[in-house]
């Protein structure tokens, strides 16, 4: 499965570039620096000295001869008379001297000058290099002492019905640590492939029962769906009990399948409720990403219906979410739970806190895809549904692995864990931005929780 | 016991095994500087050169020798000229080969050392168990 590609190993930026040695290699950087330019300074003397030289020999045949002192020894000078005034003998070196005149010395001159400044850019450009190099180590020794951490791991090209899968029960494990995530999200994934069979084959029947009609679809259904129904009323008490028990739970691992699960079941819950009671339009009145894209997809199909359901979903999945990390979970899958009867009150409510889930575009994605992925398992909507939901797959799925981390993190989680989840995006973040050597999923997180990581950079800055 | 005395051998061997690689580090280090010089001298030779072939034939060239200035041929002192430049560089690539010499017989050296200080370590590990 997709676990064996996500076997990671954590190494601390430390362990890599040792701190001091960090900090010893942008000393010695900052001393070569220092010799360059002290270099480069002798060099803009020269220059200028070669320049009033110039300057010298242009005036001097302005005159027949003139009348100056002559420096005598060491330290006397006597008054005498500068003759000759057109005759330099120019040192070209190596001892050797020839007779120029003015004009002539002054070419030689203004070569010898342009030599000098080629020396001088050679010089400069060294010393970009070497002010490159300091910054570069610079920002190590920096991140080393703050102690991030370094996470690679493989990147292995994984199927779309993988990634659907994967992204169903919306919690990935971060690219990580305990072989039990693993076997939790394979048992999760074999219940999602099940319940993606099922809905496909839901799907089919309600689409060949009729493509524009869905109201009469969905009645049709309703007998269909009243069995799987009540078989996901169970399944979401279920899921709520798990919740609860994971509610304080500080293992990630145990939470995320759990969620996963419990996600997914209520995805499916939530999406034949909404289904089978044919909830009007509603707008929510967030505008997530997600919801965005699904809009898109669905208005190439005609599927208005599907489309609010898939936004009521995806709001009130994410709502649970956010409830369940503001340490309401409970009583917010209660109250969900309690809605779910009353189809106004459950949109309400999805308005009401979808609302305040604006500032997760990330966890929108992931739920959003969970909650596509729900629908299709658990309502028999029009094939179309199909498209968005691969098209949100495939949209998602370079930023599967980075959901993943954050959904992780996410679900299950209580308020001073959301913010650890929150810096995990940012270490996540940083590591991609520092190792450059992360795999692509870390790439991707890069990408994609651009927005909340900025805010807590931010926060933490 | 035989392990003190092996023990100060192998520590005289260490000694002269560190004098041998100071020296030729110290070698390493007087290439590099000659090498410097003649490296700046064969730079300013090569100047010179491209000044005189800008002279006319009729310039005078005069030569620096201690405090006299004396007066030379053009073409005497171009042929002067290039023949430092040759000896200047195959001295260069003399004192690279040279330089290649005293780097390989240092590196030599230095595993020379190492060896001989984990002997001792070993033998210092071996006492103390013993």
């Amino acid at each position: 499965m997709e676990e064996a590609a996500k076997k990671g190993r954590v190494t601390p930026l430390a362990s890599l570039f040792p701190v001091e040695e960090a900090q010893k290699a942008v000393r010695r950087v900052h001393e070569t620096l220092s010799e360059k330019e002290s270099e480069l300074d002798r060099f803009r003397g020269f220059i200028s000295d070669n320049t009033n030289l110039i300057n010298l020999v242009q005036k001097l045949p302005e005159g027949l001869h003139h009348n100056i002192m002559v420096p005598f020894g060491k330290a006397a000078f006597f008054p005498g008379r500068l003759i000759h005034t057109n005759e330099f003998l120019v040192l070209l070196g190596e001892g050797y001297h020839v007779e120029r005149t003015s004009k002539q010395t002054v070419e030689i001159l203004k070569r010898r000058g342009k030599a000098l400044q080629s020396q001088v850019e050679s010089l400069k450009a060294t010393m970009q290099d070497l002010k490159a190099e300091a910054s570069f180590f610079g920002i190590t020794a920096s991140e080393a002492a703050e102690g991030l951490v370094e996470i690679r791991e493989d990147y292995v090209e994984e199927n779309f019905t993988e990634r659907e899968s994967q992204s169903g029960p919306p919690k990935e494990h971060p690219p990580s640590f305990s072989e039990a995530d693993k076997v939790k999200v394979a048992v999760e994934d074999e219940e999602y492939s099940c319940m993606v069979s099922r809905l496909d084959e839901l799907e089919k029947a309600e689409y060949e029962a009729g493509y524009g009609n869905e109201t009469h679809e969905d009645i049709e259904n309703v007998a269909v769906s009243d069995e799987e129904y009540a078989r996901m009323m169970s399944r979401l008490d279920e899921l709520e009990k798990e919740e609860l028990e994971a509610e304080f739970v500080n293992e990630r691992d145990e939470d995320n399948a759990k969620l996963a699960v419990n996600d997914e079941k209520y995805a499916h819950m939530i999406a034949r409720l909404d289904e089978i009671e044919k909830e009007p339009e509603t707008e929510c009145g967030n505008e997530r990403d997600e919801d965005e894209k699904i809009k898109a997809d669905f208005d190439q199909s005609s599927d208005q219906i599907s489309l609010d359901k898939i936004n009521r979903f995806s709001e009130e999945y994410q709502s649970r979410k956010l409830l369940e990390q503001t340490k309401d979970k409970k009583s917010a899958t209660e109250e969900t739970l309690d809605k779910r009867d009353t189809q106004k009150d459950l949109t309400d409510r999805l308005n009401c806190t979808g609302l305040t889930v604006q500032s997760r575009p990330k966890e929108e994605m992931s739920h959003g895809k969970g909650l596509v992925h729900g629908i299709m398992k658990s309502t028999p909507l029009e094939k179309a549904l199909v498209l968005p939901e691969v098209k949100e797959n495939v949209q998602a799925a370079s930023s599967l692995r980075s959901e993943a981390p954050l959904q992780d993190s996410k679900p299950g989680f209580d308020s001073r864990k959301a913010f650890t989840g929150s810096i995990i995006e940012r270490a996540h973040n940083m590591q991609t931005s520092s190792s450059q050597q992360a795999a692509t999923s870390s790439q991707s997180t890069v990408t994609q929780p651009s927005k909340p990581v900025s805010r807590f950079k931010m926060q933490r800055r | 016991m035989a392990s003190p005395a092996a023990l100060r051998e192998l520590q005289r061997e260490l000694e002269t095994k560190a004098d041998d690689l100071n020296k030729i580090q110290k070698d390493i280090s007087k290439n590099h500087q000659v090498r410097k010089k003649y490296t700046i001298q064969l730079g300013e030779n090569e100047l010179v050169l491209k000044e005189l072939d800008l002279l006319s034939e009729d310039a005078n060239v005069y030569k620096l020798i201690g405090p006299v200035l004396v007066k030379q041929d053009l073409a005497e002192a171009n042929a002067n000229v290039r023949k430092r430049i040759e000896y200047m560089s195959a001295e260069l690539k003399r004192l690279d080969t040279t330089l290649q010499d005293l780097e390989d017989k240092q590196n030599s050296k230095r595993d020379a050392v190492l060896k001989v200080q984990q002997r001792i370590q070993s033998l210092q590990a071996g006492k103390a168990k013993a």
